[in-house]
């Protein structure tokens, strides 16, 4: 369908219905509403989409109004789970049970030390078990990030083929021509949002912040209108403003993989 | 400190009665809005679901100063957009075709009441189109829409450009208004 009127085509209308435009602007399409038929039309028309979705109906809750079972199923999804902050706490009320524990044992093994020999100094008492803890991840850290490291590096090359996809379409050509980049992108997006909160969780803030611009322009290129010939060469735009590419590739060489 | 600010508080820290609490006070807006996108309760109690499980596996990340109901929203409509994409089959046809036609205007098994007294011509013609709407523009006409965010709140929310939000909604309402003209279903009419 053509729009008859520019002002229509330009998207005024809209804003000026949801009253998004300056005065100054409003004055302008009100002005212009009063010659163009169109236009005219186009506010009613609105109107009535807007009143037919007031009287939508207001779904808040479950068909039966019961919300026990919807509870009882997330109460069953979140039972795994383990939240960070949460095993903070359980670790550190472990950490304390065993320090009590170890204080309660030093204390006696003193008592006794004494009565048998005072010239006999107690030593320190034995580091709790929190030290093997903190050794044991320290020694399995290095490893785990390799392996992150290296995860990531794949899913930038498989991200690389929408990136570089779209870095090199003609926008001449249509929307058939990068449909294929639009749904790898958003078969890769869950995974980038993944492989993002998972660097930030290392403190790996490069990876974070590479796999952060990977993550808006997949979001971008899967929300995007294909068929809108001004989507394509917008999501170069931010490709290139991002300077994606080249940090995909940087990131990828300095983690030495 | 907020109640839902000492409440995700107190989840982070392993409260589950505080989790419990949060998602009772949260789960008829996420509801809500999760029921307005997918048009059905069974998608709407999925949607729900993950938002939730999204929420707790996140709680350590809320910042304090940020305003809850918007944190959630951004969830809630990602949550709607990853429920769009996992019904479709791997790589299959974009939003819009003849399949997803068919899946998004299954009508449910048994309608209520409220469903029922909005199945009147324009209604019917609205949800449908609503329901072909690609998954962008549902989400920014039903932010736009349902909870009067203006279009730099959308953008900020979803980490869009604005002028791509004005770009669909404009498309969004004119597929709208075009369903409208094809079905003659006028103003005039729908009295």
């Amino acid at each position: 369908m053509t729009t008859p009127c520019e002002v229509h085509a330009s998207g005024a209308i809209e804003l000026y219905f949801y009253d998004e435009l300056t005065p100054r602007e409003r004055e302008a399409v009100e002005s212009h509403v009063l010659s163009c038929g169109h236009c005219r039309t186009v506010l009613a028309e609105l109107g009535v989409i807007r009143d037919a979705l007031a009287q939508r109906p207001v779904v808040s809750g479950p068909a039966s109004g019961d919300w026990s079972r919807f509870m009882a199923q997330l109460d069953a999804s979140i039972a795994g789970e383990r939240l960070p902050a949460r095993n903070i706490v359980e670790f550190a009320r472990a950490s304390r049970r065993t320090y009590v524990s170890y204080v309660a044992m030093a204390a006696l093994l003193t008592l006794v030390t004494l009565s048998v020999a005072i010239a006999i100094r107690s030593r320190a008492v034995p580091a709790p078990a929190v030290t093997g803890n903190v050794a044991a991840r320290a020694a399995r850290e290095p490893t785990d990030t390799a392996a992150f490291t290296a995860l990531s590096e794949e899913h930038f090359e498989r991200s690389k083929l929408v990136v570089l996809g779209l870095a090199t379409k003609d926008p001449q050509r249509g929307a058939a021509d990068w449909r294929y980049e639009r749904e790898l992108a958003t078969s890769l997006l869950n995974d980038t949002r993944m492989y993002r909160l998972a660097a930030e969780d290392r403190g790996l803030t490069s990876l974070a912040g590479v796999m952060r611009d990977l993550e808006l322009v997949l979001l971008q290129t899967s929300l995007t209108d294909d068929k809108d010939p001004a989507s394509l060469p917008q999501l170069q735009r931010l490709i290139q403003k991002r300077d994606l590419l080249e940090k995909m590739d940087v990131v990828t060489t300095t983690t030495g993989l | 400190m907020s109640a839902d600010t000492d409440l995700i508080s107190r989840a982070a820290g392993g409260d589950p009665s505080a989790f419990q609490a949060l998602v009772e006070r949260h789960r008829s807006m996420v509801y809500r809005v999760a029921y307005q996108f997918a048009g059905n309760h069974h998608d709407a109690e999925d949607i729900a679901q993950d938002v939730f499980i999204k929420v707790y596996r996140s709680l350590d990340r809320f910042r304090q100063d940020a305003q809850l109901t918007s944190w959630m929203y951004r969830i809630v409509m990602n949550a709607c957009i990853d429920h769009r994409r996992r019904q479709r089959p791997a790589l299959a046809a974009p939003f819009g075709d003849e399949a997803e036609h068919r899946m998004l205007n299954t009508p449910e098994d048994t309608p209520g009441p409220e469903e029922r007294a909005y199945a009147g011509e324009l209604g019917q013609v609205l949800e449908g189109e609503i329901g072909r709407l690609p998954s962008g523009q549902r989400v920014v006409f039903l932010m736009r829409h349902h909870r009067g965010m203006k279009l730099c709140e959308i953008a900020d929310a979803l980490g869009l450009a604005e002028g791509t939000v004005k770009r669909q909604l404009h498309a969004a309402v004119h597929r709208l208004r075009q369903a409208l003209t094809q079905a003659n279903v006028t103003a005039g009419e729908r009295a």
